[in-house]
């Protein structure tokens, strides 16, 4: 045996793999069994919620496996694609087929009569009753008609379109498998907290790494309405995009009515109340001054960073102290972090060292959550959506319908009527259609022979 | 209003469940006049549901919190019994088969049974359900799940009646045909309330499929019913098995529609009884 017949056969059994119907069945419920899993296990949880619920060991193996985040585990992609794979290859298998059976010469369907499922005589001769079989076969399609040994034949056909749907639905899905793809690999998506009047223009991928976006939010303004009850109504945030720091296009953000800037969205996610912490800083015998906050890193004069961690506006420690408190995370310029406690300056126990803060006084600003995302799949999506609806209406409410009437002289000289039809689903339909046919033809004559 | 549709409510619950009995007596007994009344009964049921509802909605516009009533846990109950029983009803005159009425109809009286454990108070939209989305995703998803249900009623009663012993009789035949309709209407609708989902959710939270345990399990329920759709187109499966899987399929449903809110967290939250 040759290489190449070797390589040939062994492509010829992959192709038979992936062009088996089995395949697609079991691939439908390998599917179905898996998702399960990462309905009961926590997706995306920190580890330690993992190792509370299933120890150090199921951890190891929640984690080997990928349960945590399993939808997007390789393993679990592996079955997507192959369901694509094979979803190709059954339709390509198929497709020349079904061609065939939609681009039938019609001289040879007239060859080719079914067994008569209706039989019944009328006056006159075959030619006299040619007209009106015609008629009624015209309400199938264009009627066809040719001289055979057994009689005059009449066929028509409708639906051979239909044939169709069931290509139409799994493009869809590869349509939509595709659309994701391109919004995985193109796209990205992200979020952004901004303090009311403040201006960002850098959102936090949910990667957790920063982007810089090519133009800045502000937010003018966050409000909540409540209905009597005192629930939450409505969650609103005025914003106004800026190009260049010149204002461009205002919009309110409200749950459900998202706004569009330069392709990417923003949405309403969530909201709060940002603490705005004025401290004193003392490093060596350098005393600033700067204003921390409870939600991201701020700068120090000196080119450190810190950010609150904990705030409380009162204790009380007995006697030695009452008023605020603050615990502060600060990240000098070699990359080292370290905690400290504040107080009102002055008082209470302040960590020693040679840096130390103290807490001058405090106010908080609502902020806005939002949503970002930039996804130029989400067209395919819809479009995959559309086609794979209008490929179920296609596959399952229309059939290719084939219809033949022979008429043929009985030795009384009247004419015996043939119904006959073939069809790809739906028999009861047919039957349904012949003797509409049937009755149509016969009218109040009509006489089983 | 709110009080004159709850009070109609009660009564329809035992209305579904009288005419389940009638349906039951007139299988058993096969007398046409519990067969009639069970008709009667159920359309007139149906009527009283379709008036309970109206009201419902006009009584949130009194409230000035108008909305339609597809926002909580019981609103979905008593809307289920609604489809349930159009569907039903619409296979009834189409079939003229009374003895189906046995099996479908007291899935409606359950439906509403559980809706009427349930507090009835009607309430603001919370600001994520305020989409015209809404309607659409409900009335969709719950058409399917009624297609499904019915379905899976016919199933249940194509075992129960012993139909795989006489297969290829006209009654078994028509039986095997109405399953997989049933199961087609409901593989449609539920794909619909899965798009019509997806395209609110883009515009509520900015992606249009999250892998939410909503989600995955309506994607369950979607994969099963391709599975046996295809296992009918390809293999020619038919009697016993489709109804097996129908049956398999419509547990599933229940999954997505009760065990995910019971027994999972997710963002579908605000379907649960507690609201």
């Amino acid at each position: 045996m040759s290489k190449g017949s070797q390589s040939s056969s062994f492509g010829q059994a992959i192709w038979n793999f992936f062009s088996s119907v089995k395949l697609s069945f079991s691939l439908l419920l390998i599917l179905a069994l898996t998702s399960i899993a990462g309905t009961l296990i926590p997706q995306k949880e920190a580890a330690s919620v993992y190792l509370r619920a299933f120890g150090e060991a199921g951890w190891r193996l929640v984690q080997a496996l990928g349960l945590n985040d399993m939808y997007h585990a390789a393993w679990f992609r592996l079955i997507l694609a192959a369901l694509a794979v094979n979803l190709v290859i059954c339709s390509l298998n198929r497709l020349p087929t079904t061609f065939k059976l939609m681009r039938r010469d019609p001289e040879e369907d007239l060859a080719s009569m079914r067994k008569p499922r209706q039989r019944f005589t009328l006056p006159g001769a075959p030619s006299e009753n040619l007209a009106a079989a015609e008629k009624a076969l015209t309400r199938v399609g264009r009627v066809q008609q040719g001289q055979t040994p057994q009689g005059l034949v009449l066929f028509a056909q409708k639906g051979a379109w239909s044939r169709l749907g069931v290509y139409v639905v799994h493009l869809s899905v590869l349509v939509i498998l595709a659309g994701a793809l391109v919004g995985n690999f193109l796209g990205f998506a992200g979020s952004v907290n901004i303090e009311q009047g403040q201006t960002v223009d850098h959102i936090i991928l949910d990667s957790r790494q920063p982007k810089k976006l090519d133009f800045a939010l502000r937010l003018n303004k966050f409000t909540i309405s409540y209905y009597p009850s005192g629930m939450p109504s409505e969650y609103r945030s005025e914003v106004t995009f800026l190009k260049n720091g010149q204002p461009v296009k205002s919009a309110s953000l409200i749950v459900n009515d998202p706004a569009e800037f330069q392709g990417i969205d923003f949405y309403q996610a969530s909201y709060g109340e940002s603490l705005n912490l004025k401290v004193s800083y003392q490093k060596g015998d350098k005393t600033l001054e700067a204003v921390l906050s409870n939600q991201h890193w701020r700068q120090l004069p000196d080119g450190a960073y810190a950010a609150v961690a904990d705030y409380r506006k009162s204790i009380k420690m007995g006697d030695k102290y009452s008023g605020p408190f603050a615990r502060i995370v600060y990240q000098g310029q070699q990359g080292e972090s370290q905690s400290f406690n504040a107080f009102k300056p002055g008082a209470g126990m302040p960590s020693a060292g040679p840096i130390s803060f103290a807490i001058l006084g405090a106010s908080s600003v609502p902020y806005s959550g939002l949503q970002v995302k930039y996804d130029p799949g989400v067209w395919f999506i819809w479009v995959g959506c559309t086609l794979m609806v209008i490929g179920f209406f296609m596959a399952f409410y229309f059939a290719h319908r084939k219809v033949w009437v022979r008429l043929s002289p009985t030795e009384q000289g009247r004419t015996r009527v043939e119904l006959a039809g073939g069809t790809n689903k739906n028999r009861p339909g047919l039957t349904r259609l012949l003797a509409r046919l049937g009755a149509e033809l016969g009218g109040r004559e009509q006489q089983a022979e | 209003m709110e009080a004159l549709s709850n009070q109609i409510l009660v009564v329809v619950t035992f209305a579904f469940l009288a005419a389940s009995v009638l349906y039951l007596c007139h299988w058993v007994l096969k007398t046409e006049l519990f067969g009639w009344a069970a008709s009667i009964v159920t359309w007139v049921a149906l009527a009283a549901l379709t008036a309970s509802i109206v009201l419902r909605w006009l009584a949130s516009y009194q409230l000035g919190i108008g909305h339609a009533p597809f926002s909580n846990l019981f609103e979905s109950l008593v809307f289920f019994a609604w489809t349930l029983a159009v569907i039903y009803l619409i296979i009834e005159l189409v079939t003229k088969l009374r003895t189906i009425g046995v099996f479908a109809v007291p899935l409606a009286f359950l439906s509403l049974l559980y809706a009427l454990s349930l507090d009835p108070a009607i309430k603001p939209l919370l600001p994520a359900l305020k989409s015209n989305w809404l309607i659409a995703h409900v009335i969709t998803c719950f058409l399917g799940y009624a297609g499904f249900g019915v379905s899976a009623a016919l199933s249940l009663m194509y075992l129960v009646t012993g139909q795989h012993k006489q297969a290829g009789t006209p009654r078994a035949q028509l039986l095997d045909d109405l399953i997989y309709q049933t199961v087609v209407l409901g593989f449609i609708l539920l794909t619909a309330g899965i798009v019509t989902g997806s395209i609110w959710a883009n515009s509520a939270w900015g992606t249009y499929w999250s892998w939410d345990p909503k989600e995955v399990w309506s994607l369950i329920t979607w994969l099963v019913y391709a599975a046996l759709l295809h296992s009918r187109y390809m293999r020619g499966w038919q009697g016993v098995r489709v109804a097996v899987f129908s049956l398999v399929g419509f547990a599933c449903v229940l999954f997505t529609y009760f065990g995910v809110n019971l027994l999972l967290s997710g963002l579908h939250s605000y379907a649960t009884g507690k609201g």
